[in-house]
């Protein structure tokens, strides 16, 4: 680099508030022309609502994006796009019933236009040079559908890149997570692909995948809880280093109530053996006992979201038995695993957890209203007396029980959702990412919660956003990579696993 | 939090809007006509609503579990020429035969929705089809006026008591009975959960798939009750008796301030969406409007209602 030159693009102060969220604090970061910068932090660190900033998504609170400078605004993402900022990401955007030429150009074809009609030919010609530049040798012609996920990737990389005609400046393209579908080599490709274009373009890399964007990038930015905690040269980080800025502090055996874990008792609720479904995991096998939590630890495509979704009735296991209480059984639907007394707290809380156009109560009773059914009828103030009861329990926050579950923060939202399977009397639950969204007092209320429950012997299957989370709730902790188990380990209060002696086994 | 209250504000314009439609219309019609606020034109509105009534009803279970049923005019229909049919041979029993055909019609459109997962409107635009051409063939395309012996049987339609007509009883225990399974029961319950949110309540170990086909088994029963009423108030049976009820039958749900999205609704709003439909009937008449443009109307009224219930900053896409 010659002397300090002005910054492709910068943030200054930039501020983003949702409700009950301060998702972002005063970030602020540059990139410099033909520069790779990796970003990097938790899942629920920013980087998310950072990046939807700089495709003009979001609109920030505060401060200020710069553009070679000036000031700027990003109002939508088709103004972005034109401003220069162009996006790849994880879940690819092309439409796979169109040609790849159509994808490239889809949305601009107003420059090909002859009397109202789009010129086909003066398009896949433009679109061949598009490819020509990330050296993609693919007919422009050809049908999306049939290329591979790495060629696609590529397409995304080329769609990008024919901003360079329309925005005239320097180009800055935001990488999401561009590798979770890809394999080793063709990340290769990505990778010489990208650092070629750095003459004509910044790149921002965000990616799970540590060794990734050390080997990809010139610097690194931290983020930890909306703000950016580290800044620093890619040749002078290392993996331990990086992982350590990420998760902030060492391990706070308070912060996740460890003094109540309590040992388990020896009844077995779940005996899997040799359990495998298609291409997404094999032979798995656990005995998860009454009060336990077994901790599941793995990278995205481990398979451990796929052994959750099967324990709670969404997706049948095809190989190997599942014994719930004794039991043989095949989930094939969540009402079958509610039968047999498993109830799923998912991820997706506004989604799959609540309904959230019906109130607290009758979220509550919502998997058990059989019991409150009288002559046909449901016994409307027995489901009031219930709902007030859990209500109390927990410390729900709301207006009223009969308020919509729309209006609560996602702390007591949760909360409503564990309320549902306890009032189901639910013997297991399973707890898919419980704490995603939520602020720090709301996860602690969590942690209080599931280690209640537990004492109560309800036995619980955990998959965590963070390995600090899995580590500090579990008895037992599973690592699992490519679909298998490679380790596991005894999580006990005082004697808990480090973090990267299970992430060797992940990775 | 300033936004939030703003649309709690309009969502209680929104809840109290039919009702208060009613009465301005009520009131309006009054005005010009004083006649009609007598007891004997009130009660006769009553009656003159409960055939249009029942088929609302019948859709408004569908409509709260997000569906919707296309085949409720044709079934009607049908099911008055069953009724003509057989009620000389079957005499009490002919009602029963139509519901019963009802109930299966709704069970085949339901299977075929939920089985091979059509959209709901497909799968009951085909039985509708179904159904019309069924009607057709065994009424040899006439339609079929009942003799005196015949018109015994439908006294529990056709007399009254203490000066309330039948019919208007009649609609009275669908009320009451429509009002219980929606509100009350577990069913009612699952509907509105799978109208609001059908992810949630699949994952909370709610049959979705079962409570989808009780619904539309109960919105073509329904339809079959409208057209053994139908029947009766007209003494005959024809493939098009009902023909022209589809449209104002939709909308008078909608009217109501049921969703046509799903969730939110009940069998109230949809007895208010009905009578808003029958006042503005009676209102175009007496205006003179052809009653043969009347539908035009009633299409414009729902395409308002659904702009007014629906907040569509909820809902990005509409198919």
């Amino acid at each position: 680099m010659s002397a300090p030159s002005v910054p492709a693009l910068s943030l200054v102060d930039v501020d983003k508030r949702f409700p009950g969220v301060h998702a972002l604090k005063n970030v602020s970061i540059e990139i410099m022309p033909g520069e790779v910068v990796g970003l990097i932090g938790e899942n629920g660190a920013g980087k998310s609502t950072l990046m939807k900033i700089l495709s003009g998504v979001y609109q920030p609170d505060g401060g200020e994006i710069r553009l070679a400078g000036k000031p700027t605004r990003f109002i939508s993402a088709a103004d972005a796009n034109r401003q220069g900022i162009g996006m790849v990401f994880q879940e690819q955007s092309l439409l796979t019933n169109l040609s790849v030429g159509e994808n490239v150009y889809l949305g601009n074809e107003a420059q090909f236009r002859r009397f109202g009609l789009v010129d086909w030919g003066a398009l896949y010609a433009a679109a061949a040079r598009q490819l020509e530049k990330v050296e993609v040798d693919v007919d422009p012609r050809t049908h999306t559908s049939e290329l591979d996920f790495a060629t696609r990737q590529m397409v995304e990389l080329a769609k990008a890149l024919t901003l360079e005609e329309n925005a005239g400046g320097h180009l800055v393209i935001l990488l999401d997570e561009p590798t979770s579908v890809l394999e080793r080599a063709e990340i290769e490709i990505l990778f010489a692909r990208v650092r070629a274009l750095k003459t004509r373009a910044s790149f921002i890399f965000v990616s799970h995948r540590l060794d990734e964007v050390l080997e990809l990038s010139d610097r690194i930015y931290v983020m930890k809880d909306g703000a950016v905690v580290a800044d620093l040269p890619a040749a002078e980080a290392n993996i331990t280093q990086l992982h350590q800025l990420m998760v902030g502090r060492s391990l706070q055996a308070a912060y996740y109530r460890e003094s109540l874990q309590k040992p388990y008792g020896d009844e077995v609720v779940i005996e899997a053996e040799g359990l495998t479904l298609g291409h997404a995991y094999r032979d798995i096998s656990f005995k998860l006992h009454a009060g336990e939590i077994l901790g599941i630890a793995g990278v995205l495509g481990s398979g451990r979201e796929e052994v959750t979704r099967t324990l709670a009735g969404f997706a049948p296991h095809d190989g190997g038995s599942l014994r719930i209480g004794g039991r043989e059984c095949r989930l094939r639907t969540p009402a079958e695993a509610v039968d047999n007394g498993v109830g799923y707290i998912p991820r997706e809380r506004r989604v799959e957890g609540l309904v959230l156009f019906l109130s607290v109560a009758a979220n509550i009773t919502l998997a058990n209203l059989r019991s409150l059914t009288r002559h046909w009828l449901i016994d409307g103030r027995e489901e009031q007396r219930i709902a007030t009861t859990w209500v109390e329990r927990l410390k729900v926050k709301t207006p009223s029980i009969n308020a919509l579950c729309l209006n609560l923060s996602g702390g007591n939202q949760q909360k409503v959702v564990l309320a549902k399977w306890l009032n189901a009397k639910a013997r297991v639950l399973i707890l898919d990412h419980p704490t995603r969204g939520l602020d720090v007092g709301a996860k602690e209320e969590v942690y209080e919660l599931v280690r209640s429950v537990t004492a109560e012997g309800v036995a619980v299957i955990l998959t965590s956003d963070t390995l600090e989370e899995t580590i500090g709730l579990s008895h037992t902790v599973l690592v699992m990579r490519d679909g298998a188990i490679t380790h596991r380990t005894a999580a006990l209060p005082g004697h808990k696993p480090t973090q990267v002696a299970l992430i060797e086994h992940m990775v | 939090m300033a936004a939030l209250s703003e649309s709690i504000g309009i969502d209680r314009i929104r809840q109290y809007l039919p009702v208060a439609t009613l009465v301005v219309l009520v009131i309006a019609v009054g005005v010009a006509q004083p006649a009609f606020l007598e007891p004997s034109t009130l009660l006769q509105l009553a009656a003159d609503t409960a055939v249009l009534f029942i088929l609302a009803t019948g859709v408004t279970f569908v409509i709260m579990l997000g569906g919707i049923d296309l085949s409720l005019q044709s079934m009607a229909s049908l099911s008055s020429v069953v009724v003509a049919l057989t009620i000389a041979r079957l005499g009490y029993g002919s009602f029963v035969l139509a519901v019963a055909i009802g109930a299966v019609a709704g069970l085949l459109a339901g299977l075929a929705h939920v089985r091979f997962r059509i959209p709901s409107f497909i799968a009951t635009l085909a039985m509708g089809g179904v159904l019309f051409s069924a009607a057709l063939v065994i009424s040899h395309e006439q339609s079929i006026t009942l003799g005196e012996a015949e018109r015994a049987y439908q006294v529990w339609i056709t007399g009254s008591v203490a000066g309330v007509p039948n019919v208007v009883l009649v609609g009275l225990v669908v009320l009451i009975v429509a009002h219980l399974l929606q509100s009350r029961t577990p069913f009612g319950r699952y509907s509105a959960a799978i109208g609001a949110g059908e992810p949630a309540a699949y994952a909370s170990g709610v049959k979705v798939d079962r409570q989808k086909v009780i619904a539309y088994v109960l919105s073509a029963s329904f339809a079959a009750l409208a057209g053994v009423i139908l029947a009766g108030r007209l003494s005959s049976g024809s493939p098009t008796l009902a023909a022209e009820l589809l449209l104002p039958s939709i909308a008078a749900v909608v009217v109501g301030g049921t969703a046509i999205t799903g969730g939110v609704g009940s069998i109230w709003r949809t007895l208010v969406g009905a009578l808003i439909i029958s006042v503005v009937r009676i209102g175009m008449t007496f205006l003179g409007v052809n009653i043969f443009a009347q539908n035009i109307v009633f299409g414009a009224v729902l395409i308002i209602a659904v702009a007014i219930t629906i907040d569509r900053s909820k809902i990005p896409i509409v198919k």
